[in-house]
């Protein structure tokens, strides 16, 4: 069967690149023998003429005469095995590339992703195997495959083995601190002393002094370090408590803040939750005086709108919502939080439970998003939670109202004409002066006094 | 005499002490020696250089060889570096040991072809089957006064060039020892003596090299012994490395910072290809501290490769970067300013400051 | 020699034209007169095996099997007839295109292209052949061959009283060596220590594409007389020639009258090297001209002339050299790849603590590839 295998150009020149084929000294089909004359090449040096390396008979010339061939390129066929029987019907032989010498042998190329074609030994990326004589080596692109095994067994590509103890910089950092480092127990790989052990180990020392007077449930020293003599501990200002604090203090500077207290006889509310807690259409959520108290200051917010509203100081403008996002300050494993329920002026009572609810999980769960607290108008807080009558509280920046809601005690109370036992709470409504003046305020606030007295007011106005 | 008294006589022969092997000789005489001893022992060992004959060497130091030896073995050479080394070479590839002098460091650039194509090389080229034992002796480093190009250090553009051993002797009794170590070496040497050293004195044990050379596989372990660092003083603090005229610095240093409180470990590294980083490693972990002091340019001198590989390999012992004392990257300066140009006990101390700051 | 260039065939000793006939040299005469009609025939086997060699050689850098090849090309005649003179002790310094005189120093040729194909520096073992290994720095080996005449000397293998057992050194250059500080500083030192030792300087006209014009403006035997070395100017080309010359000065080496310089005139037909192209500073006309005074075909002519080139003989030398060219392809092809450990071998005789570091960590480093010589 005919063997064909092609001849690629070579380099003639100690790192040449490519030539131009300048004259065939053989046809197609010429019988050759190796080292006759096959065809003259010119270079960036000089005119050569090359030899054919084969006996055979010339079956194609590749590359034409006037082509410019890259070195590896093959630039004519020989059927090195003529003599042979003929091939079968429809089975013609592929062209091989000439079989490597003895030293180029196990030269082949590390797995690329594609398929390379067999011909063009120098352009396979990555391989870096040339044959001596294909010029100069082809860049390497790929990293050669690692034995996987070898590299665990000797523990990383890493150059040498030494016992370490820490790097500088965590020397140092030791040195300012105090800390012995042969006293630390290490994390690092090899026993190396991390930055983390050392500051570990301050604390830890720094720990048992504090348990003396204390309990070790501190969580909010956690991140903190205690001083040499362990008697207090620097915690970095971080996230929520950081930007809690920005926001208190860029409210509080800001807006001159007025707080005006109303004392109200809230029993009917209450009896009214007491109802809606039996009724079959609010089984599924839960029913709280906050609720209530919601409800009360969305309808006094419809009936005195322009305390819904932000200072824009930088344009000097008042910039009134027309819509209601009504924030529930919240308390948070993470810190303070003012989620806000958007379009709660739209929502009847039952969807507005709704919101609560999930509001309240949320805050309980720590989850909530970027986007649930921003664009609050006005704001509860729920100081009663805790047990506390009311407060001062300070205006969740861009809001122009914060109503506190106080504690529902039993308390003696004048009604109908005599002292009575009702229950009775205390709101608190801080308000910016510079756009919601004391009347504005009070009418506010005595609306949401009005409703929370007596909740059928509500039908009144809605 | 009574036959009591001639028994008496007889056993206070016996008693009497074998002649003791140590003497007190410079630097310059213990090369001497051991270039005598060399000859004596290997009858292939041959010198050759410019003046090396009637007049001993420009330092002396082949004084006598000529008259006890002959003019074939102590060799008068054309003044041609290259056409030393080179011949030497040659003799070297047909069995004999020549031990040349290039007669100052500064004149030996015309046979650094010789040296880094040819002699660094031919062993690696014939697959081991050409061996050049050949000992290149150059009167090296500076601090007396001298003209141009008679101070130099370049033992860093030999160190360099893989299949030269470079070795340099502090005191005469390495510079007697190393000498003939080299010679019985199979590989090539370069001897690098410190001239400012040469009328040092110290004490010389004449008989341990003698041991070890002739017994077998005495040149193997030669080699091996050149190729040690030696600690000159203990110390706990700062790892000091110098080598050739810098030791007797450094342990001057080492002194003067005693008196502070500072405890020097000074080393004499003596091999400079190859550099004993087992000695030198083992200290500078201990102390955590290092410093290098030698004459040649601290830029791409022999500190810089130290420094490096201390790093490589002791970079978490270290509690301060390893520092460098050495010359400028000028040329070596006009006598006035060579004091100001070398490495100075304040210089060093100037380190050891710095080190121990950290 | 006065009054003539570099170049010149004036006066060069010759025994036998281009044409192929034999003349007369009332000096040199002598030493060629015993040569008889096998000597010759030997020559002429000598130079085409050399040849055959060569060739094939070049033709497998054009193929892409060698990196470079350094031809000897035309100038088999001054290596044949002067490494015919030789026999141990004599010992040799070759330059690198010597492949001839490697021939007759018992090497395989094909070993020669282990260095070509890049295997290693240096490929024979130079005791066992009393022929060195190639020196590439040129000129550098000059001082080499005078240390070792020296030392053969100092071994009492020179001057003895039995002519049998004296020795000498031949140490090849080429021109442009004799620019070389190296091969100045060993004509002297040659000279004033009387060492035996023969420099045989081709002059083939070319140093890469520098003429010898450019290396000197007097003829380069005459550096010899700078320093008083006996020295002649042989047709390097005239195989009976270069022999009776150099059987001449090896005598007088041997015999411990001292170094010898032979300037033998030829004409290197080939390039410098494989990547040189001398197209750009030679013209046809010049390498016609040298063609016609190639050194086979006078030889041959002459032999033919005297009947002395039977058939039989030429076919048996004609498959001769088939066979070693044959034999250099397929030795090439055969060769396996050095292993890379290899680099690290022989750098020093004694272990040195930084080449035991180095190749610690690189077989540390090979060994974490997926491919690593004998991971398969």
């Amino acid at each position: 069967m005919p063997k064909f295998q092609n001849f690629p150009l070579p380099d003639a020149g100690e790192g040449l690149t490519e030539a131009d084929v300048v004259t065939w000294r053989v046809a197609v089909g010429d019988k050759v023998e190796i080292n006759q004359p096959l065809v003259e090449i010119e270079t960036a040096k000089s005119l050569v003429e090359l030899p054919c390396p084969v006996d055979g008979i010339v079956t194609e010339l590749v590359a034409r005469e006037g082509d410019t061939v890259e070195v590896g390129s093959p630039i004519c066929v020989f059927d090195i095995d003529p003599d042979g029987p003929p091939a079968p019907e429809g089975k013609e032989p592929e062209v091989a590339d000439p079989p490597p010498f003895a030293d180029h042998a196990n030269d082949a190329p590390a797995p690329v992703e594609k398929p390379v074609a067999s011909s063009a030994p120098v352009e396979q990326e990555g391989s870096g195997a040339v044959l001596v004589g294909y010029g100069v080596k082809a860049d390497v692109v790929h990293r050669r495959p690692r034995n996987v095994e070898v590299v665990e067994q000797i523990g990383g590509v890493g150059d040498t083995e030494y016992p370490v103890l820490a790097k500088p910089p965590v020397r140092k950092l030791a040195k300012e601190l105090g800390v012995d480092l042969t006293t630390i127990n290490p994390s690092g790989p090899g026993g190396l002393v991390t930055r983390g052990d050392v500051e570990q180990k301050v604390k830890a020392t720094s720990a048992q002094t504090l348990a003396t007077y204390a309990n070790d449930d501190q969580p909010w020293l956690e991140t903190g370090y205690s001083n040499d003599d362990g008697r207090s501990t620097r915690v970095p200002v971080k996230s929520v408590r950081k930007r809690t604090a920005e926001a208190m203090v860029q409210s509080a500077f800001t807006a001159p803040h007025v707080t005006e207290f109303l004392t109200v006889d809230v029993s009917e509310t209450m009896n009214l939750v007491a109802k809606l807690k039996a009724d079959r259409d609010f089984a599924d959520v839960r029913v709280t005086p906050l609720l209530l108290v919601a409800k009360a200051l969305l309808l006094a917010v419809r009936r005195h709108p322009e305390v819904n509203a932000s200072w824009d100081d930088t344009k000097q403008e008042i910039v009134y919502k027309h819509y209601v996002n009504l924030g529930i300050a919240a308390s948070t494993p993470r810190g303070l939080v003012v989620p806000n329920i958007k379009d709660a002026h739209r929502l009847p009572l039952h969807a507005l439970a709704t919101e609560l609810q999930h509001l309240t999980a949320e805050a309980r769960s720590g989850r909530i998003s970027p986007a649930r607290m921003a664009d609050g108008t006005i704001t509860i807080t729920n100081v009663g939670a805790l047990g506390i009558d009311t407060g001062t509280p300070i205006l969740n920046p861009g809001e122009a109202a914060i109503l506190a809601f106080g504690a529902i005690r039993q308390m003696p109370w004048v009604h109908d004409g005599e002292i009575q036992i009702r229950w009775v709470t205390q709101l608190a409504l801080s308000f910016d002066h510079r756009l919601v003046d004391g009347e504005l305020g009070a009418r506010l606030l005595f609306d949401v006094g009005r409703v929370m007295n007596n909740p059928a007011h509500g039908l009144v106005w809605a | 005499m009574t036959a009591t008294t001639s028994q008496a006589a007889a056993s206070l022969e016996a008693h009497a002490e074998a002649p003791s092997t140590v003497r007190t000789l410079t630097l310059a005489g213990a090369i001497n020696a051991g270039l005598r001893a060399a000859m004596d022992r290997d009858p292939k060992v041959v010198l050759m250089g410019e003046d090396i004959g009637a007049l001993g060497g420009v330092f002396r130091v082949t004084e006598g060889l000529h008259k006890d030896f002959g003019e074939r073995r102590v060799i008068d050479t054309p003044l041609a570096e290259a056409g030393i080394v080179g011949t030497a070479i040659g003799m070297a590839m047909r069995g004999y040991r020549p031990v040349v002098e290039i007669q100052f460091d500064g004149f030996i650039f015309p046979a650094y072809d010789q040296i880094t194509t040819s002699l660094a090389k031919l062993h690696y080229r014939s697959q081991g089957q050409i061996t050049v034992p050949v000992v290149i002796r150059v009167p090296f480093a500076g601090g007396i006064g001298a003209i141009e190009h008679h101070s130099e250090s370049p033992e860093a553009l030999f160190a360099h060039t893989p299949g030269l051993r470079i070795v340099t002797p502090a005191t005469p009794q390495d510079g007697y020892d190393m000498i003939q170590q080299a010679i019985a070496s199979p590989d090539p040497v370069m001897f690098f003596e410190p001239k400012a050293r040469y009328w040092d004195k110290g004490e010389v044990d004449t008989a341990r090299v003698a041991t070890q050379l002739d017994a077998e596989s005495g040149a193997s372990h030669g080699t091996a012994e050149m190729g040690r660092a030696r600690i000159a003083s203990p110390g706990s603090d700062v790892t000091l490395l110098a080598y050739g005229p810098t030791v007797r610095l450094a342990l001057q240093s080492a002194a003067v910072a005693a008196k502070d409180g500072v405890s020097v470990e000074v080393i004499d590294l003596r091999s400079i290809s190859p550099i004993d980083f087992d000695t030198v490693l083992a200290s500078v972990k201990r102390t955590g501290r290092a410093i290098v002091a030698h004459e040649a340019p601290v830029a791409f001198g022999t500190g810089a490769e130290i420094s490096a590989r201390i790093t490589e390999l002791a970079f978490f012992h270290l509690e301060a970067p390893v520092l460098r004392v050495g010359g400028f990257h000028t040329p070596y300066p006009g006598s006035t300013h060579e004091h100001d140009y070398l490495p100075s006990l304040d210089r060093v101390l100037d380190a050891v400051d710095a080190v121990m700051a950290h | 020699m006065a009054g003539i260039g570099p170049l010149s065939e004036e006066g060069l000793v010759r025994l036998l034209t281009y044409k192929g006939k034999r003349v007369k040299n009332a000096r040199f005469g002598p030493y060629a007169e015993d040569l008889t009609a096998d000597d010759l025939r030997s020559f002429w086997r000598n130079m085409m095996m050399t040849r055959a060699f060569d060739n094939e050689a070049t033709s497998l850098q054009r193929q892409g099997e060698l990196g470079l090849w350094v031809a000897s090309l035309g100038q088999e005649a001054a290596q044949i007839g002067s490494a015919s003179v030789l026999r141990n002790p004599d010992y040799v310094f070759p330059s690198y295109r010597e492949h001839g005189v490697a021939f007759m120093r018992g090497i395989d040729l094909p070993e020669i292209l282990r260095t070509f194909r890049g295997h290693q520096h240096g490929a024979w073992d130079p005791a066992a052949h009393n022929f060195q290994l190639y020196t590439m720095v040129i000129g550098a080996h000059s001082l080499h061959a005078v240390g070792y005449a020296q030392a053969m000397d100092w071994d009492g293998l020179v001057g003895s009283g039995n002519p049998e057992a004296d020795g000498a050194v031949v140490c090849y250059i080429g021109d442009g060596a004799t620019s070389q500080g190296d091969v100045n500083e060993a004509l002297i030192f040659a000279a004033v220590n009387t060492a035996p030792v023969v420099f045989f300087l081709q002059n083939n006209q070319f140093a890469i594409s520098e003429s010898t014009t450019r290396q000197s403006k007097v003829p380069l035997a005459q550096r010899a007389d700078g320093v008083g070395m006996e020295n002649v100017r042989v047709d390097g080309n005239d195989v009976i020639a270069v022999h009776a010359v150099t059987r001449w000065a090896m005598e007088h080496a041997r015999s411990g009258a001292g170094p010898v310089m032979i300037e033998a005139l030829t004409y290197r037909m080939g390039a410098h090297t494989t990547s040189d192209d001398p197209t750009k500073y030679r013209t046809s006309a010049d390498e016609d001209y040298w063609r016609e005074r190639d050194p086979i075909a006078r030889l041959e002519a002459h032999l033919t002339a005297i009947g002395e080139l039977p058939d039989d003989f030429v076919e048996s030398v004609a498959a001769e050299c088939k066979e070693m060219g044959k034999r250099t392809r397929e030795a090439v092809r055969s060769w396996p790849k050095p292993p890379k450990h290899l680099i690290f071998e022989h750098v020093y005789a004694e272990p040195h603590a930084r080449v035991e570091a180095d190749r610690a960590w690189f077989e540390r480093y090979e060994a974490t590839f997926a491919d690593a010589e004998g991971a398969r």
